[in-house]
C-alpha cells in the first residue's frame, strides 16, 4: 500500500493545475464529442455531463499499471516527489502510456449513450467547456478542502452557462452533483442518469439473446438507490437478466476505489466479486466505468449498459 | 499491549470533520462482519478508537483508513444508523488535516 498522503497530494496537485486527477489537459483526452455529431442547445435542454469518467479509464489503467509495479518496492517512497513535477509532465507520461484501443472503446460508450438519448427523444446538448471532472476522488480520499475548491469552480462554471438540468452517465459523478454539490456548495441542479430517460413501455418477452448478469455499482445500488432503473430498461427491451449473489442495495464492491492507494488490495477484492459474477454463468452488464474497467481486468465478459441498450435498439430497426 | 490515552471530547473534535454520529455506535461489530476487507476488525476497531478518543492510536494506524472502499455496506447495515462508513471518511479528513499541519 502506498502512503495515502503521497497519492492524495499528487492527485490534488493535478486537479488544481489541470482540473482533473491525471494532469492531462482536458482537450487532449476529452475528444469523444468530435465524432458524435453536432449538438444544438435549445431552451429547456439538459446538459450531458460526462464528468470525464469514461474518457479517463485509459489513463486510470495506465496509472494503475505503473502503481502496480511500484507497490511494495523501494520506488514507492519516491512517489511523494511526484507532486513537485509540473502536472503537464505527469499528464504527458500518462498520455503516452494510455492505450489507443481503450480510448476508442470507452469513447464508444459515450457515443452509444448519445444514440440512446436521441432515440429516446430526450432534449439534450453537450459542450466540452461545460463538462468537468466532478472532484469525487478527492472527496472519497478525504481531501475535503481540495474537493470543495474544485467543486466550487465546476458549479460556478455551470451556473455561469445557465445550466439547470443535467444528464449524467456514471454513478460517481451523479452522486457528486446530486448529493455533494448541494451539501457543500449550496447549489442544486436537476440531475438524472441517462438511463432514467429511456422510456419503459412495459416488459417485453425475451429478445432471444442470452441472459446477462447485472453487477450494480455501489453508488447506484446503495448511495443513490437507483438499481431498478437499468433493470427496467433491460426488461423493456426484452433483454433477460439474472441476479447475482449480492446485488441491488447489497451489491459487492468491485474493488476499484482501492486502486489508487493499493492495486494489490483492488485485485484481492476484485477476485472475490469476480467469483460471485462467474457463478451466474452469464455475460456481465454494468453501468459504471470504474466497475467496467475493473471487471475487464478480471477477464470477465462484461459490457456497459449503454452498449447493450444501443445494440438492442439498433436490432429493433 | 500498549496503553492508549482516552479523550472523551474527541467526538466533539470530529464534528469539524463531518462526523456527528460517532457516539451512536454500540460496538456490535456488524460493520466488521459485513465489510468486504475482512481485515483485523475493520472498521469496528477504528470506530472504537474514535469512540474512546484514542487519538494517537488512530494516527499510528492511519494508513488502514485508506483501505476502506467507501462502498457503504457498513452504513447500510448499521443497526444504530451510526454511519460507520462516514465515520471512516471523517477520520481520513482528520488524519489528512493533521498530516498537512505537521
Amino acid at each position: 500500500m502506498f502512503n495515502p498522503k503521497d497519492i492524495i497530494d499528487l492527485l490534488a496537485a493535478n486537479v488544481r493545475q489541470t482540473r482533473n486527477p491525471f494532469g492531462v489537459t482536458p482537450s487532449r483526452f476529452n475528444t469523444w464529442w468530435r465524432e458524435a455529431g453536432a449538438f444544438t442547445r435549445r431552451p429547456g435542454d439538459a446538459l450531458l455531463f460526462t464528468g470525464l469518467m469514461y474518457q479517463a479509464i485509459p489513463y486510470i489503467n495506465a496509472a494503475a499499471r505503473v502503481l502496480e509495479r511500484l507497490e511494495g518496492s523501494l520506488g514507492a517512497d519516491y512517489l511523494r516527489f511526484g507532486r513537485f513535477l509540473p502536472a503537464s509532465l505527469r499528464g504527458m507520461g500518462l498520455s503516452v502510456l494510455a492505450s489507443g484501443a481503450e480510448k476508442k472503446k470507452f469513447n464508444g460508450i459515450l457515443h452509444s449513450i448519445c444514440r440512446v438519448l436521441h432515440k429516446s427523444g430526450v432534449g439534450f446538448f453537450y459542450h466540452p467547456e461545460m463538462d468537468f471532472y466532478s472532484g469525487i476522488l478527492l472527496y472519497d480520499l478525504g481531501d475535503e478542502e481540495g474537493f470543495v475548491e474544485h467543486a466550487r469552480f465546476v458549479a460556478k462554471n455551470l451556473k455561469l452557462h445557465g445550466v439547470e438540468k443535467i444528464i449524467t452517465v456514471d454513478p460517481h459523478t451523479t452522486y457528486a452533483l446530486k448529493e455533494l454539490y448541494p451539501k457543500y456548495m449550496g447549489v442544486s441542479f436537476e440531475v438524472n442518469p441517462y438511463f432514467t430517460f429511456i422510456p419503459g413501455n412495459g416488459d417485453r418477452p425475451g429478445n432471444g439473446g442470452p441472459p446477462v448478469a447485472v453487477h450494480d455499482p455501489c453508488f447506484y445500488g446503495r448511495y443513490l438507490e437507483l438499481s431498478e432503473g437499468p433493470r427496467r430498461v433491460l426488461r423493456s427491451l426484452g433483454q433477460k437478466y439474472v441476479e447475482v449473489r449480492n446485488c441491488g442495495e447489497f451489491t459487492s464492491c468491485c474493488g476499484g476505489p482501492a486502486e489508487s492507494v493499493s492495486p494489490a488490495l483492488n485485485r484481492e477484492i476484485l477476485a472475490r466479486r469476480a467469483a460471485e459474477l462467474k457463478a451466474a454463468e452469464a455475460p456481465v452488464v454494468t453501468f459504471c466505468p470504474i466497475c467496467l474497467a475493473n471487471l475487464l481486468k478480471a477477464g470477465l465478459p462484461v459490457e456497459d449498459l449503454a452498449t447493450v441498450v444501443g445494440r438492442c435498439l439498433a436490432d429493433e430497426k | 499491549m500498549a496503553m492508549a490515552l482516552v479523550n472523551l471530547d474527541f467526538a466533539e473534535e470530529l464534528k469539524a470533520y463531518g462526523v456527528d454520529t460517532a457516539l451512536e455506535c454500540f460496538n456490535c461489530g456488524t460493520c466488521a462482519a459485513i465489510c468486504p476487507l475482512l481485515f483485523e476488525h475493520f472498521p469496528r476497531k477504528m470506530i472504537r478508537y474514535a469512540h474512546v478518543g484514542a487519538r494517537e492510536k488512530i494516527l499510528e494506524q492511519a494508513q488502514d483508513l485508506w483501505r476502506c472502499l467507501h462502498c457503504g455496506l457498513c452504513t447500510r447495515t448499521c443497526p444504530r444508523q451510526a454511519g460507520p462508513g462516514e465515520l471512516i471518511l471523517g477520520l481520513r479528513r482528520f488524519v489528512l488535516a493533521h498530516a498537512r499541519r505537521a
